[in-house]
This record gives C-alpha cells, structure tokens and sequence, in this order.
C-alpha cells in the first residue's frame, strides 16, 4: 500500500466510471457525508460475498444515516451492476477495468496474477476525504466488522456534525 | 446547488425560467412543463419543489415519467412507501435525472425522473405506486442534468430539500 494512505491523511480524489458507466468524481460521492470506500477483489472471490453480505445489512443503517458507501474493483462496469443488483446493494461501484489507479495507491494484489485485483482494503473517510480508519483485509479477519464501522462513523459524525449535541 | 418550481400547465405561464411543450407516448399535446427560480412565490397551487439541476433552459428532448399526487394529496417523506420508492431507485440502473416533487418542507407529492433517450429505464417508476404516473415527451429547453445519487441513504438532511440530493446551500 502506498505509504500516504495512513490515518490523517487525505485519500486521492479518484476519478473513475460508475456501474453504469459515468465517470464520477470521489469528492462528489461523499458529498457532506461520512464515506465507507472499499476495494474488492471481483465478484468471483468468496471471501468478498460474505463481507459484502455483512455491508449490505448495515446498508439498512447507513440508509438512515447520512453515509455514503463506495465499492471499487477492477471489474467492468456491467458486471459490477449485475453483481450489485445481485447482492441487494443500493449504493455506488466504481469501475477500475484499466488499472488506472490500483498502482498508483498501491493497491495491487500481487498474489493474483490472474484476476491482477485490487487487495481488499477498507477505508473509513470523513467528507473532505481525510483517512480515518484503514482496514487490511487481505486476510478476511483483517475486515472491520460492522461494529467497527459504526464506531468509525460515529467518530466522523461527532466531528463533523456542528448539531452533534443539540443541547 | 438550488432548487426550483415546477409544474405542468395547460399553456405557457409568465415569468418562467424554463418551459417546453409534452406531449403523451402516442404524441397527444399534453400541456406544458413549466420552471420558477425557487425564489419567485409559489407560481400556483400545484407547483412542487424540484431539484434545480433537473430543469436546464438549454437543454434538448427527452422523456420523463412524471408521478403526481391529484391536487391536495401528499405522503409524508416519512411514509414507508416513499422510503420504499426510494429504495427502489438506488436499485435499479441511474436516470439522467431524478428528483423527487416536494411541497412545503415534508409533503412529496411525487417524482420527475427523465432520459435524453427513451430507454426501459422510464418503463418502471417506482415512485408510480404511490401516485399516478404518465410517461411524456418533452420538446427542447428544459430538462437539465444530474450525478446519480451515491446511496444508501434515503434521508433527506434538511426539510425542504427533494431527494436524493438532499441538502442545498443558498442558490448559486
């Protein structure tokens, strides 16, 4: 992994297509919000339908929340809106078909010389894209559990939130 | 970002920031859609809030599947069928535009989703199971463009914004 992308630091504006094939800006995906940005090996890996099992029940959360979830892979565009409505997913995929970016974060898994995907990696942001949590998931221990991603969004939200406590 | 009023009239109104004539699938003239800047008052009793960027003066053709509640009738944002609705719409492949029609700060009374092209994507309207829907024509000089929303969330931040762009700054 690239050595910027620690706690504190900002995460690079990614400009990559949407499942549907639109080019999106990661700036304009968090918008205001708290964002969950996770790299994913491909639709084909096990280890990735059980976490994305895991993020699409705290999808039911995050929907409520003023949270923002982007997944992004080395899968085209297609099969990234089949995968996602396969899944139940109702948030944003990222396309990174031509490896644009994998090298430069970092990111490649070098394990894999097939597939050559992104190494599963979970990022937790504030809305200005700064690091606030960073999750190796090359092991599928090494994933945040869902109460850890609540403890990071709660951590965001109470920074961000001018009206965190209203009183 | 901003947003704007709109409605659909029988002919062209005053004072207008965008207007374009519609008509129904099978070429029917179906009236007018017509735009306010969102600082005019309220142009009519059935003009709704729309999101700003769905309504472009120089903007081409296209299609809208247009969800209005009959006059007097709303949901409350809170109901769960517009939650549902909005679900929905996260699901399914993203519209050119997409706002849904606001009134007061808490009231939808439907949605306006378009496409330059006409394509499946209008053939299903999720928010068509809350109030009735019709797929129009729409001429030139009014349908803008817009990102599709991020997801998951289907909370609007503020009262008064439409979703799923759910807060605005003051107009730029």
């Amino acid at each position: 992994m690239t050595p910027s992308l620690v706690v504190g630091a900002p995460f690079p504006d990614l400009v990559l297509r949407d499942h549907a094939g639109s080019e999106r800006r990661l700036s304009q995906l968090a918008g205001d919000d708290p964002v969950l940005l996770q790299f994913y090996r491909g639709w084909w890996c096990p280890k990735e339908q059980a976490f994305f099992r895991n993020l699409v029940d705290l999808q039911a959360e995050a929907e409520v929340a003023y949270t923002r979830f982007v997944s992004v892979s080395v899968d085209p565009p297609e099969v990234q809106a089949a995968f996602r409505v396969g899944i139940g997913a109702r948030w944003t995929f990222l396309s990174d078909s031509e490896r644009v970016w994998v090298d430069e974060l970092g990111l490649m898994e070098n394990a894999d010389a097939t597939h050559r995907p992104y190494l599963p990696t979970v990022f937790t942001l504030r809305p200005d894209l700064t690091i606030q949590s960073v999750y190796n998931g090359y092991w599928f221990w090494g994933r945040p559990t869902n109460e850890e991603l609540r403890h990071d969004f709660r951590a965001i939200s109470q920074a961000i939130r001018s009206d965190w406590d209203p009183t | 970002m901003s947003w704007a009023w709109f409605d659909r009239c029988g002919q062209p109104a005053p004072g207008v920031v965008a207007s374009a004539p519609v008509w129904t699938a099978d070429g029917a003239r179906a009236g007018f859609f017509c735009a306010w800047d969102h600082s005019a008052a309220q142009p009519s009793s059935t003009a709704s809030k729309i999101d700003g960027r769905a309504i472009d003066a120089q903007g081409g053709p296209g299609w809208v599947s247009l969800v209005l509640a009959p006059p007097g009738l709303f949901l409350p944002f809170d109901d769960p069928a517009v939650a549902h609705a909005t679900r929905m719409v996260l699901s399914m492949p993203p519209a050119d535009i997409v706002s849904t029609l606001v009134e007061g700060d808490d009231r939808c009374r439907g949605a306006f989703t378009g496409e330059r092209e006409r394509s499946g994507r209008l053939a299903y309207d999720p928010f068509a199971t809350l109030f009735p829907a019709v797929t129009l024509r729409v001429g030139a000089g009014f349908l803008g463009h817009m990102p599709a929303p991020t997801g998951p969330s289907t909370q609007r931040y503020g009262g008064g914004n439409p979703w799923p762009w759910d807060r605005f700054g003051e107009p730029t």
